[in-house]
């Protein structure tokens, strides 16, 4: 029987198509999540009242941001998940290596938070809509542009892809050694309780601060994308030698 | 043309010797039994061959490929097992068509026939099956993939007699009319020993025979008769097994070094000459003792 030879891109897209059927279940759990988000946004994200002599105002600012945050952590834990040994097994079964199994989950994950980012943003419409009918009060609407949802969505999938590209290194590293399910919780507290020892700002703040400050839109996007390149990077270096169905 | 090439190949968990120091070549569209007692690295060694684990050291090369993550490796060699996972989303149907699109041999047709042959339903899901239909679906894969180096891990785990009996039938008609490398790993050698051409029985680690079955069928003899004939007849010689059947009757295995002169000879003195089954034999080749199980309830 003659041998075949296999392009690397080809089996890479097969991998992908293979685990958008695959993990189909986690799209599902993504609209559970954001169903129960936008419930939980219907109170309304920040109140203020203002009292005068015979004058009474309330403002409700309501938002879909809540729905961005659920998202942000399903997407951390589907990350989380694809490393885990079932799934890399599941590869193993048909024909890959494991770049090009890391290359397909990386590209799943990144469709996984274009659509997570994309109906998260959405759903502020939906949320509108339920309070439109709802509430009596009057509504005014701030940021409701085209343009700014289309900005909202994009940053929405670049935070949502850069958490699972967390996610996806701390995966890896748990594969590498169940250990740190327990050393990255001691370094994470750690260095909180260390920073306010020392009375000053937590590093984490750096590293978020790094992002959410950032005026420019364009070098946010960078900034996001090289940050989520080199996590991607790292665990694929870590995975690439790892053995499996062991 | 050599499938597979292995020198040397060693493989250590926590500090023991799973493969010691393991040489072998397998030569193209041959169908190889890997023989041995449990926990004896059969499963260690199909999986470096497969490119799932990594050797400690020594050589090991696959259609003279470094296997472990060699994607070429991975398109022409399939590993079945009852471990094989697949995603519990996927019907068995869809597991099927995700097959087809990996490998380029696919034969859905025989995928297709055998998947009604064997009663399963298109919509049931795999992490559902019984131990016996998991295996059986496994080797459906593996065989519809037709892929020129075919493992198969102790493909029976759970099948009923029946079932065996059809797997070795399929597994025989589909070789012969497309012939690729197979590895069969069994402890069910007596079903099997017609299938296989030759035999890789493996102790400690290591290669101990690898031998084409005809001539492992004539490898050994047995002599059965009175005791104290028998051990002047074995004498010398290795021997391989020995059990004493009654007061004075001893059966004993040798290494098959006797001429038709000789036979003759021994059946005059009064000795039983006859054949050993391949299955017994690497029963004896693999055991630490001579006597089995007996001695451990004898001379206490």
């Amino acid at each position: 029987m003659s041998l075949t030879t296999v392009n690397l891109l080809n089996n890479i897209k097969k991998l992908y198509l293979f685990k958008l059927k695959a993990n189909i279940d986690s799209f599902s759990s993504l609209i559970g999540i954001q169903l129960l988000a936008l419930l939980f946004s219907l109170g309304g994200v920040t109140t203020i009242g203002s009292f005068s002599s015979n004058l009474h105002i309330d403002i409700k600012y309501y938002s879909a941001d809540l729905v961005i945050v659920f998202t942000m952590i399903w997407s951390f834990v589907t990350a989380i998940t694809i490393t885990t040994k079932p799934y890399r097994n599941h590869d193993f079964s048909f024909v890959t290596n494991r770049l090009t199994s890391s290359v397909a989950n990386i590209l799943f994950l990144f469709t996984a938070s274009m659509l997570g980012g994309i109906t998260a943003m959405l759903s502020g419409n939906l949320l509108k809509i339920a309070i439109t009918l709802l509430l009596d009060e009057p509504l005014y609407l701030i940021h409701g542009g085209v343009g700014e949802i289309a900005i909202g969505a994009v940053a929405a999938i670049l935070y949502i892809f850069g958490i699972s590209a967390i996610g996806y290194f701390i995966g890896a590293l748990v594969q590498v050694s169940k250990l740190f399910i327990l050393l990255l919780p001691i370094l994470l507290i750690g260095s909180l309780y260390f920073d306010g020892m020392l009375q000053r700002d937590p590093i984490i703040t750096d590293f978020f601060k790094f992002f959410l400050f950032e005026a420019s839109f364009l070098i946010f996007i960078v900034k996001a994308l090289l940050t989520s390149v080199l996590f991607f990077l790292a665990s694929i270096v870590i995975l690439n030698r790892m053995e499996v169905r062991r | 043309m050599k499938v597979i090439e292995c020198n040397n190949l060693t493989k250590t968990y926590l500090r023991k010797n799973v493969l010691n120091q393991l040489s072998f070549t397998i030569e193209e569209n041959k169908i190889t039994g890997l023989i041995g007692r449990n926990g004896v690295g059969k499963t260690t060694l199909l999986k470096i061959l497969a490119g799932f684990i990594k050797e400690t050291s020594g050589e090991v090369k696959v259609f003279s490929e470094y296997p472990f993550n060699n994607l070429n490796v991975s398109a022409n060699l399939i590993f079945v097992d009852d471990q094989m996972s697949f995603p519990p989303a996927l019907q068995l149907y869809e597991l099927l068509e995700v097959a087809k699109s990996f490998y380029p041999n696919w034969d859905m047709e025989l995928a297709k026939r055998l998947f009604d042959y064997f009663g399963f339903d298109p919509k049931h899901y795999h992490h559902r099956l019984s131990k016996g239909k998991t295996s059986t679906f496994n080797m459906i894969v593996g065989l519809a993939a037709r892929c020129p180096l075919t493992i198969f891990d102790e493909p029976t785990t759970g099948m009923d007699a029946a079932v065996r009996k059809d797997f070795y039938r399929a597994l025989l008609k589909d070789y012969l009319a497309f012939p690729r490398t197979m590895i069969l790993s069994s402890h069910h050698l007596d079903e099997i020993d017609d299938l296989l051409e030759d035999v890789l029985l493996i102790k400690d680690g290591k290669k101990h025979l690898h031998l084409p079955m005809e001539e492992l069928k004539e490898w050994a003899i047995a002599l059965k008769g009175r005791a104290e004939i028998v051990n002047e007849w074995t004498g010398n010689r290795e021997i391989l097994y020995e059990n004493l059947i009654g007061k004075d009757t001893m059966y004993t295995v040798v290494k098959n070094d006797f001429n038709e002169t000789l036979r003759q000879k021994a059946s005059l003195a009064g000795l039983e000459i006859s054949s050993v089954p391949v299955s017994d034999l690497c029963v004896y080749l693999t055991s630490e003792s001579k006597g089995g199980i007996d001695d451990v309830f004898n001379n206490r």
